[in-house]
């Protein structure tokens, strides 16, 4: 049913003439997603700025039932902020709310609107010589609040964790308007059961986060990248193993590349090259950093690379001399998926599985992929360091992209069944939104389901917040 | 055989965003990282393609400044230089002074070829090259961007305002490199660990009875003007009327 005109009016009065755009051209940026998977409709976008004009927006979407879809940066990669395409719900935007509004440098933390931009939170804490260590490709885009409600990771979650791990409280609006002040800025608060940890991860579909309470940590001052050819995933397994324990865990980067990846990134974006002169199969891109400046960690680096080499583990390394040879190897891991892009259909999955049980998962995934599609190029690369795999897949060479595009259930299926016998996860850092639905439905424990169901229930009785997404 | 010297230079990273001190006293340094002058990497990438061809038997790289800039030997031998020099200097030093002081390396070392870069990125001075050929009172070829040597001769390719000109010049010679020239390599872990073990020689500049009585004074470091933030328009309607009201149309 078409929300009425009058409650329309309502929810504009709340904002006030700026705070809501109505008009087909300026709502349809938030009806399509990143990804250009899904297209929605809305009869308004409403952006509150306030924690208060949130709480009356959806005081009133509760009263009359109104579906709510938050919005941060509009860069999910499974249609979670989207709204449904019979335009019977309205979107919140949190783009207006992007004060930092407090940093406390001796205790290592700030407190920041959920429409902060990643990249200004990270910067207001490198102001007072400090690091938000979160990092992500859309980082200067996508928003605090989107980075909450997914529990972002990135590239540097090997040393400091998931979103998750770097928020010590939460102001939330719950769906029926009542404003929950959890910005708490401890580290120890045994205090019964942890809210916070509801609604990092719910996608929105438990309330309205406005701002969080976030830790920082000491700016690093040394950082070493290094590039390196291994024998396979599993040299690349012990190399991290020893650099973790020769650096006292002072990695924070630690990503796999086939050579399928590197080659498709030096036949398809400019200005990138091969380090080495001979190709090797697998590829490791590694950085180590410390706050310290007269830190020996380049000597240790130096020294374990040079011991993996003389051992076999690592058959050849560059180290960067400078920050445009860290670019330029950086650039490398993060074109990897406009390459993929540029040279054709692919079938993607996001999957983890202890970094442990990688190399065999390589072996018997590619093994399996390759029996079901024989000539597919199969890309397994991303974040060694924490388990997290893209686990890709290339139409053949001269293959018929349709054709190809059609398996990717069959594929799909295959994959996450295979992922779930290593008990890993389906979907490790970009959630489930609407495009894993029914994979969360599969793979999730009945209990677990169960449990989730219920807290959506208690929270949410009349099912208004991010409605057809995750459950 | 004969032999190249390199000079390279240790500057704030070309990467970094550099902040001026809150004093106005020069720009902070501390905690921020350093690398060879881009410029000085290609001149001695250059050096290193010469030896490779068999054109010269040595290349020795040199740096005035800090103890510091003993990384940046570092670095220089493990691109592939046999030997480095580091000529100690704690206070900052002009063009002038470091031309003196290569001036004195090369009456040690006779080499063939100085190679250098056109300048620095710090104080985009672009004087040391220049000076250097005529205190030695030898042929200069700046801002190459292709250098071909012929027994005692070498033709230098150079960026000019007009496109390229060739000149023709006779060794020894100093030759300052442009971007173009080449693309410097990257340091592979086993010459990172040879390069610990090759000879670096420390000189105090009393040593070398150079001059280095600054020239000039700087007053004061200030940062640029901050750029404002731009606005958002609705329409193209207030695009148009906003730039007209800058005068900007």
């Amino acid at each position: 049913m078409a929300i009425r005109a009058s409650i329309l009016d309502e929810l504009r009065r709340i904002v006030g003439p700026a705070g809501y755009l109505d008009q087909p051209s300026d709502i349809e940026p938030y009806t399509i997603d990143h990804r250009r998977l899904y297209r929605g409709a809305t009869p308004l976008v409403l952006r509150p700025q306030s924690t208060e004009e949130v709480s009356r927006i959806l005081r009133l979407c509760n009263e009359e039932r109104i579906g709510v879809v938050p919005i941060g940066g509009n860069t999910s990669y499974c249609g979670g902020a989207t709204p449904s395409a019979d335009g019977n719900q309205i979107v919140v935007s949190l783009a207006r709310m992007r004060r930092i509004r407090s940093i406390d440098p001796d205790n290592f933390t700030l407190i920041a609107e959920a429409g902060c931009v990643l990249q200004e939170v990270q910067e207001a804490a490198a102001a007072v010589d400090r690091l938000f260590p979160l990092s992500l490709g859309s980082e200067g885009s996508c928003q605090l609040g989107g980075n909450l409600s997914t529990n972002a990771g990135g590239t540097a979650v090997l040393r400091y964790g998931m979103m998750r791990d770097l928020v010590l409280g939460l102001e939330v609006v719950l769906p029926d308007g009542r404003i929950w002040d959890g910005l708490s800025q401890l580290r120890k608060d045994n205090t019964g059961y942890d809210l916070r940890n509801l609604f990092i991860g719910a996608e929105g579909t438990l309330g309205i986060i406005t701002a969080a309470s976030c830790k920082l940590f000491s700016r690093p001052r040394e950082l070493i990248t290094a590039f390196a050819a291994v024998a396979d995933p599993s040299a690349a397994v012990t190399l991290l193993s020893r650099l973790r324990a020769a650096t006292g865990d002072a990695v924070s980067t630690f990503e796999l590349i086939p050579r399928f990846g590197l080659d498709l990134v030096i036949r398809h974006v400019p200005g990138t090259s091969d380090p080495f002169d001979e190709a090797h199969s697998w590829y490791v891109l590694t950085e180590v950093s410390s706050a310290r400046t007269d830190s020996e960690l380049r000597e240790i680096i130096e020294r374990e690379l040079f011991a993996a080499i003389e051992n076999g583990t690592v058959r050849d390394a560059v180290i960067a001399q400078n920050e445009a040879q860290r670019e330029a190897f950086w650039r490398l891991r993060e074109s990897i998926p406009e390459g993929q892009r540029l040279e054709g259909a692919s079938i993607k999955h996001d999957i983890s599985v202890p970094t442990s049980a990688l190399p065999r998962f390589i072996e018997e995934a590619s093994a399996m992929l390759n029996s079901l599609v024989p000539d597919a190029r199969i890309l397994p690369y991303g974040h060694l360091g924490d388990g997290n795999l893209h686990f890709n897949l290339s139409v053949p060479v001269g293959g018929d992209a349709a054709q190809f595009m059609a398996r990717a259930g069959q594929i799909h299926s295959a994959m996450y069944d295979l992922v779930a016998r290593y008990g890993g996860s389906f979907s490790a850092e970009h959630g489930i939104g609407q495009l894993k639905r029914t994979e969360l439905a599969r793979y999730k424990h009945p209990v677990a389901l169960e449990v989730m169901r219920a807290i959506k229930q208690t929270l949410d009785p009349n099912g208004i917040m991010n409605p057809g997404k995750v459950l | 055989m004969s032999k190249i010297l390199v000079a390279l230079k240790r500057v704030v990273d070309a990467n970094i965003r550099v902040r001026v001190k809150p004093d106005g006293s020069g720009v902070a340094t501390e905690g921020v990282k350093m690398s060879i002058n881009p410029f000085d990497e290609i001149a001695l990438e250059e050096a290193l393609r010469i030896k490779e061809k068999g054109a010269a038997a040595e290349v020795v790289v040199a740096s005035v400044g800090p103890d510091d800039a003993q990384q940046q030997l570092r670095t220089g031998l493990a691109m592939g230089a046999d030997r480095a020099i580091h000529v100690r200097a704690d206070q900052p030093i002009e063009p002038l002074a470091v031309a003196r002081v290569l001036l004195k390396l090369i009456e040690r070392e006779q080499p063939k070829i100085v190679l250098l870069g056109k300048q620095a990125i710090d104080d985009d001075n672009n004087q040391t090259g220049q000076m250097l050929a005529a205190l030695w009172n030898r042929p200069q070829a700046t801002f190459a961007s292709k250098v071909e040597l012929s027994g005692d001769t070498a033709r230098v390719s150079r960026e000019v305002d007009t496109g390229l000109e060739t000149i023709e010049i006779d060794l020894p010679a100093v030759i300052t490199t442009d971007l173009r020239l080449n693309e410097p390599r990257y340091v592979k872990l086993p010459e990172i660990m040879k390069a610990k073990k090759k000879p670096l020689e420390t000189l105090a500049l009393d040593e070398l009875g150079v001059d280095i009585t600054p020239q000039f004074k700087v007053l004061n470091y200030a940062p640029p003007p901050a750029r404002q933030k731009g606005i958002m328009v609705k329409d193209v309607a207030e695009l148009v009327a906003t730039l007209k009201q800058r005068g900007l149309l």
